[in-house]
């Protein structure tokens, strides 16, 4: 397998992402952005599928939903009543700031992302497609794409807050529907009652991206990448101690040594995946990055040089104030939580306390936000058994916090030149 | 048929008045937010369950059959 990072577009306000690949590149195969001649160059016309058809295609790959639940995608075809004319919503609020894929993908490949949404509204007989972004900048770039379109009739680009809980989906129907920007009480499915109460098929943009090289070479040709299991490519974006941060199209079934070595990654005490509602591992060359584990994609290194548990605590205290303050367990709950973090790192608490309130939030919100913070604190817990012995013992580890794990995608992609 | 308690989390502002009625299913955590015992809606008659629902001042609790 070959890696190349190469391609570094970088422009005058925009943090510029880097993108490379190991391995076959299919989403980042052409980055002409906004240019559709070039595009069609390396993509070709999308041909339309019927209902069926695409059904068959995306059951052959299982393809899933790459925003980070990699829920399958023809459930949610299924899930959609018949009778209703449903609506297509791109989810690319990508509010994870250790995720840049989707970003990459608007700025770079946004006819992709338009493809596959047109061929599954074809399919399921939706004629508006909503593109729900939170980056002025990629939306415009988006925006200007879908205007050289001639399907462009059916296509609306949406500028939505910037938090992160935006991206999570109900969150999204609801802004989308003239609501705030946060999840509502009942966990109603958006393909029962989705944008303006109506039927909506919404997944992340990259799934939409696959979904259109999928349509194009066909399920046989999509599964000669990936692993038998999980066939196909994904992109994952790694940050944290490397030398070249960026966003990577790999093949499924790639292991850890092969994306470290990609990227230069620094020797490791720790590696996240999945993002800041994913989980810390202990940095095993020969560990699979596997389709759940991955999540959106995020990859975070956690170099030797820095203290895991004064990143934790950074982290933790972040993620408590994403919450959007609704439900009672979140609010309160996440920050006791980022206390008991802090308490571990200055050596007067027990890993204990912080495991009960990790328990104690999981499960109780209107999202998933408690969930991921908490499992994300967990599963530190665990991997970071050794070191809460050594702030026991010593009150220091005699390190400070480097910031790899960042809480700005800018701050990210800077590191490599730091 | 499985009887559920459910918590409209954006609604419940722990009152607590819940827990004081189905003290053996409802309990409350460190900030007085319902923890439900899954599996407690069971074993409670319906009426008692009807009453806590309908006490919420919030309007937070509902019954769900699955």
């Amino acid at each position: 397998m070959t890696s190349v990072l190469s391609k570094h577009l970088p422009s005058d306000q925009m943090t510029d992402i880097p993108v490379g690949r190991i391995g076959e590149a299919r989403l980042l195969a052409n980055l002409a952005g906004a240019d559709l001649s070039a595009h069609r160059e390396t993509h070709g016309q999308p041909m339309p599928l019927s209902r069926s058809r695409l059904l068959g295609y995306l059951d052959a790959v299982n393809l899933t939903g790459r925003g980070g639940a990699s829920f399958p995608f023809a459930h949610k075809i299924r899930a959609l009543p018949e009778e209703v004319e449903p609506i297509v919503v791109v989810n690319a609020a990508e509010g994870e700031p250790a995720s840049a894929k989707d970003h990459a993908l608007l700025r770079y490949s946004p006819h992709l992302i338009a493809d596959g949404a047109a061929v599954a509204a074809t399919a399921v007989g939706a004629r508006k497609i909503i593109i729900a972004v939170t980056d002025r900048p990629a939306g415009e770039i988006t925006a200007r794409a879908i205007a050289m379109r001639p399907d462009a009739a059916s296509f609306t680009v949406r500028l939505l807050p910037d938090t992160f809980i935006t991206g999570e989906a109900r969150a999204l129907v609801r802004a989308l529907s003239g609501g705030p920007a946060v999840p509502p009480g009942r966990r109603t499915p958006a393909t029962e009652q989705g944008v303006d109460g109506i039927p909506t098929l919404l997944s992340n943009a990259e799934t939409f991206a696959q979904l259109g090289v999928l349509a194009r070479i066909g399920p046989q040709q999509y599964a000669t990448s990936g692993s038998h299991d999980e066939p196909g490519t994904t992109l994952i974006t790694a940050t944290g101690a490397v030398a070249s941060p960026g966003v990577l199209e790999v093949p499924y079934g790639i292991d850890l040594l092969t994306v470290a070595a990609a990227v230069g990654a620094r020797p490791s005490q720790a590696v996240v995946i999945g993002g800041y509602h994913g989980i810390w591992h202990i940095p095993d060359p020969s560990l699979v990055l596997s389709k759940r584990m991955l999540g959106a994609g995020a990859v975070v290194f956690v170099g030797d040089q820095t203290c895991p548990l004064a990143e934790l605590t950074r982290v933790t205290e972040w993620l408590a104030a994403q919450s959007a303050t609704q439900c009672g367990p979140c609010m309160f709950g996440l920050p006791a939580l980022a206390n008991d973090v802090a308490a571990l790192s200055r050596g007067s608490a027990s890993a204990e306390v912080a495991a009960r309130h990790a328990r104690l939030v999981t499960g109780r919100g209107a999202c998933a936000h408690p969930d991921g913070a908490a499992r994300f604190v967990r599963s530190a817990l665990g991997v970071l058994a050794e070191e809460i012995g050594v702030h026991d013992r010593y009150r220091d580890c005699r390190r400070v916090d480097r910031g790899d794990l960042s809480l700005t995608r800018a701050a990210a992609f800077v590191r490599g030149q730091r | 048929m499985t009887i559920e308690l459910a918590v409209d989390w954006t609604r419940c502002a722990g009152h607590g008045l819940c827990a004081a009625l189905l003290p053996g299913t409802i309990a409350l955590d460190d900030w007085g937010y319902p923890v439900i015992d899954a599996g407690g809606a069971q074993r409670e008659r319906p009426a008692d369950l009807k009453r806590a629902v309908s006490v919420c001042p919030a309007l937070a609790l509902r019954v769900t059959k699955r």
